[in-house]
């Protein structure tokens, strides 16, 4: 398998940078790294963007804000955003300013290298996108009421027991839903599961009560 | 009570005053009359008895009682009325004596002057016993109404008065114990050693509790016994001497000061849990870049060898695979752990801010008084209700407020203001604003990260717990410059809306 198209990675920390390029490199895709956000922002002008992989907490301009200005000039760049300090409120925040993968350090390579390879092939042919909200949405409607209200909570950031409170239910029994939903959806994870509300364009809505 | 008891008596004394003044003077003039016509009787009866050299002889009694009763009044008209009476022309058989006449008219001013010394001095006995028995009631009911109790004891210890207060407090009644020793009100060692802290007293002189006063322990009549505060006074009246000892009941005051330790106890606890949990976090993204560039060298070696067959290699290939996998699994351990310390031991419910705002004022404003510092709480009742962790939000609050205290410590003005508004999104904020010198603005940039501090004492990790505890809840925390050149910090809290409380399953 050969790839044409370079990636940008961008990580203020030299071994979790240098480890990331090689580790690509194996994958056969050409890697430019960047020391930080600014530094990448200065030869932005003159380079032909198409994958970018970001750390979040960097000095100066950090990961989310980098990706908020690439999603501005470059809307068609995929922004695949990895933290050793992931959480939900974060990945929310990331899922919703576009990246295309919001991924916790450290990574299964599959993981990573998939989402590469699915952005980049996103650009290519961006009609896939159409499928993919349609099979989401497929799939939203299998959730009982209850599964859907539960999985709005989690999007938006909430923890298990405001849910439960928000739902006057117990918190395990929001951690039932929780399981069910995630197994129906297919989601690997929570940020997989925030990219599949965010693609179904159900982040924006707002939680009835 | 004390107020209607006092007129009362007031009111009894100035009646009595009055009649006394009143009555008793017309009745003095009408009994020196009749003691004068009396004597004038007597003389014309007796007239062949007594020589007519001293005619006056028979009215002396009567000026003498009239004088005494009445004072010079009475005393004088009945003088006046023998003088008319002995040398008026129409009188029987009046008699004119110079000498006689001016002798009696001076003893009979005499006597009614001395009989008005006897009356005033008389009087004057009878205002001041009423004056003190009108003061002793004042005393008796000021000693019943307050809520120390009172015990007057005298030097052997033995106790001569025993308050209404001092009855409820021990249990006892008044007869049990007047005319016993006050150290039954005392549990042991102090039973036994109390004679000995008397004597000693007697013999030295020297004050250890007298004008002093200190907490000591009382055991009343159930056994039970109780920490007090004893004050106790010293009366000496000629020879004698007197012990007037004043109580006062701690028990409820030592209750609410170890209810106040106990939380903050607790609150210290959760800071170190939660300085853990951040230290957990800080350890957590430390830890997870190193372990995934190891993972990320260990796949990328692995997929380089991917195709090869020969049996070295393959372990190699195999090896890879499984160190990779370790890296992984301790990335998992990691992140537990700092989910755990983290999310896992906060227990959200509804709470009022305003009680949250005040038990937190309170604490940390402890000896804020002292800096003058002047507080204004000013809370919207409309965001009252809000989603939190109790005490982890008062470590929050607690933590701005003592900041905020400290930073007013060189002000000229201190003014200090915690407030609640509706903020949007069905948030609350709550902001505590000082009016200290501000923070500059290169410090304001890293303000909320772990261990930055402008304290020479400082850790550095109060803001980041602040942050870490209100992001947990869902909130966010920020720092502005107000209009009074010092910094207005505020956080946001999930706020419940009356709405929110009586929407049920749908």
């Amino acid at each position: 398998m050969t790839n044409s198209e370079v990636i940008d990675v961008v990580d203020d920390d030299d071994a979790a940078r240098h480890s990331l390029e090689f580790l690509l490199r194996t994958a056969k895709f050409d890697v430019r790294a960047h020391r930080s956000a600014t530094d990448f922002l200065k030869l932005l002008p003159g380079l032909e963007v198409s994958c970018v992989v970001t750390d979040v907490r960097m000095p100066g301009v950090s990961g989310i804000e980098l990706l908020k200005h690439l999603k501005k000039q470059l809307p068609a760049v995929a922004v695949i955003v990895i933290t050793g300090h992931g959480d939900v409120p974060l990945a929310v925040e990331a899922m919703k300013c576009g990246a295309a993968d919001f991924i916790e350090k450290p990574f299964d390579d599959d993981r990573l290298l998939t989402t590469v390879r699915a952005a980049l092939s996103k650009q290519a042919r961006d009609d896939e996108g159409v499928a993919e909200r349609g099979a989401i949405l497929d799939k939203l409607a299998t959730l009982s009421n209850r599964e859907r209200q539960v999985l709005e909570g989690l999007v938006n950031g909430l923890p298990n027991k405001s849910i439960a409170y928000d739902l006057a239910i117990s918190p395990r029994t929001v951690e039932i839903y929780r399981a069910n939903l995630m197994t129906k959806m297919g989601a690997k994870s929570l940020s997989d599961l925030v990219r599949m509300a965010l693609v179904a364009g159900m982040l924006e809505r707002k939680t009835p009560t | 009570m004390v107020e209607t008891e006092l007129t009362r008596a007031r009111s009894a004394a100035s009646l009595a005053g009055a009649s006394y003044a009143l009555l008793p003077t017309f009745f003095a003039y009408m009994l020196a009359l009749v003691l004068v016509l009396m004597a004038h009787l007597a003389r014309i009866l007796l007239t062949p008895a007594i020589a007519q050299e001293s005619p006056y002889l028979p009215f002396i009694p009567a000026v003498l009682v009239a004088s005494g009763i009445g004072g010079i009044g009475p005393g004088v008209f009945a003088t006046a009325l023998t003088v008319l009476l002995v040398t008026a022309p129409w009188a029987h058989e009046p008699v004119l004596q110079p000498y006689g006449l001016a002798i009696f008219t001076i003893i009979g001013i005499g006597v009614a002057w001395l009989g008005e010394r006897l009356l005033r001095t008389r009087n004057a006995r009878v205002i001041a016993m009423q004056d003190l028995q009108f003061r002793e009631a004042h005393l008796r009911s000021i000693l019943d109404t307050i809520p120390d109790a009172m015990i007057v004891i005298d030097p052997q210890g033995i106790v001569q008065s025993f308050s209404a207060a001092a009855q409820r407090l021990f249990g006892y009644a008044r007869d049990e114990v007047i005319g016993k020793n006050v150290k039954m009100l005392m549990p042991q060692p102090y039973r036994d050693n109390h004679d000995g802290y008397l004597k000693r007293y007697a013999e030295t002189g020297e004050r250890r509790i007298i004008g002093v006063g200190r907490v000591v322990v009382g055991q009343r009549k159930s056994g039970a016994t109780f920490p007090m505060e004893l004050a106790v006074g010293e009366m000496r009246s000629l020879d004698r001497v007197f012990f007037t000892g004043f109580v006062r009941d701690l028990t409820e005051r030592q209750d609410t000061e170890a209810r106040l330790q106990e939380l903050q106890s607790e609150l210290v606890h959760i800071s170190r849990l939660t300085a853990m949990g951040e230290m957990a976090s800080a350890l957590a993204h430390e830890l997870n870049q190193p372990l995934s560039a190891i993972s990320n060298y260990l796949r990328g070696s692995g997929r380089l060898l991917e195709g090869r067959a020969d049996p070295e290699s393959k372990m190699v290939i195999d090896a890879l695979e499984k160190a990779s996998e370790q890296s992984l699994r301790a990335g998992q351990i990691i992140r537990r752990l700092r989910d755990f310390v983290s999310r896992g031991e906060t227990e959200r419910r509804v709470e009022s801010v305003t009680k949250m705002v005040e038990e937190a004022s309170a604490l940390a404003l402890v000896g804020a008084k002292e800096y003058g510092v002047h507080v204004s709480i000013k809370l919207d009742p409309i965001v009252d209700r809000v989603m939190a962790d109790k005490v982890q939000i008062q470590q929050v609050l607690i933590n701005l407020i003592r900041n905020a205290v400290e930073a007013m410590a060189d002000s000229p003005i201190r003014e200090l203001i915690i407030q609640s508004r509706p903020s949007k999104d069905g948030m609350a904020l709550i902001a505590v604003s000082d009016s200290g010198s501000g923070i500059s603005a290169e410090n304001a940039a890293q303000l909320f990260q772990p261990f930055f501090t402008t304290k020479p004492q400082g850790m550095g990790v109060g803001l980041s717990i602040c942050r870490t505890i209100v992001e947990a809840h869902g909130g966010q925390i920020s720092m502005e410059q107000n209009r009074s050149g010092g910094t207005t910090f505020s956080f946001t809290l999930q706020g419940i809306s009356e709405e929110d409380l009586d929407s049920d399953d749908q």
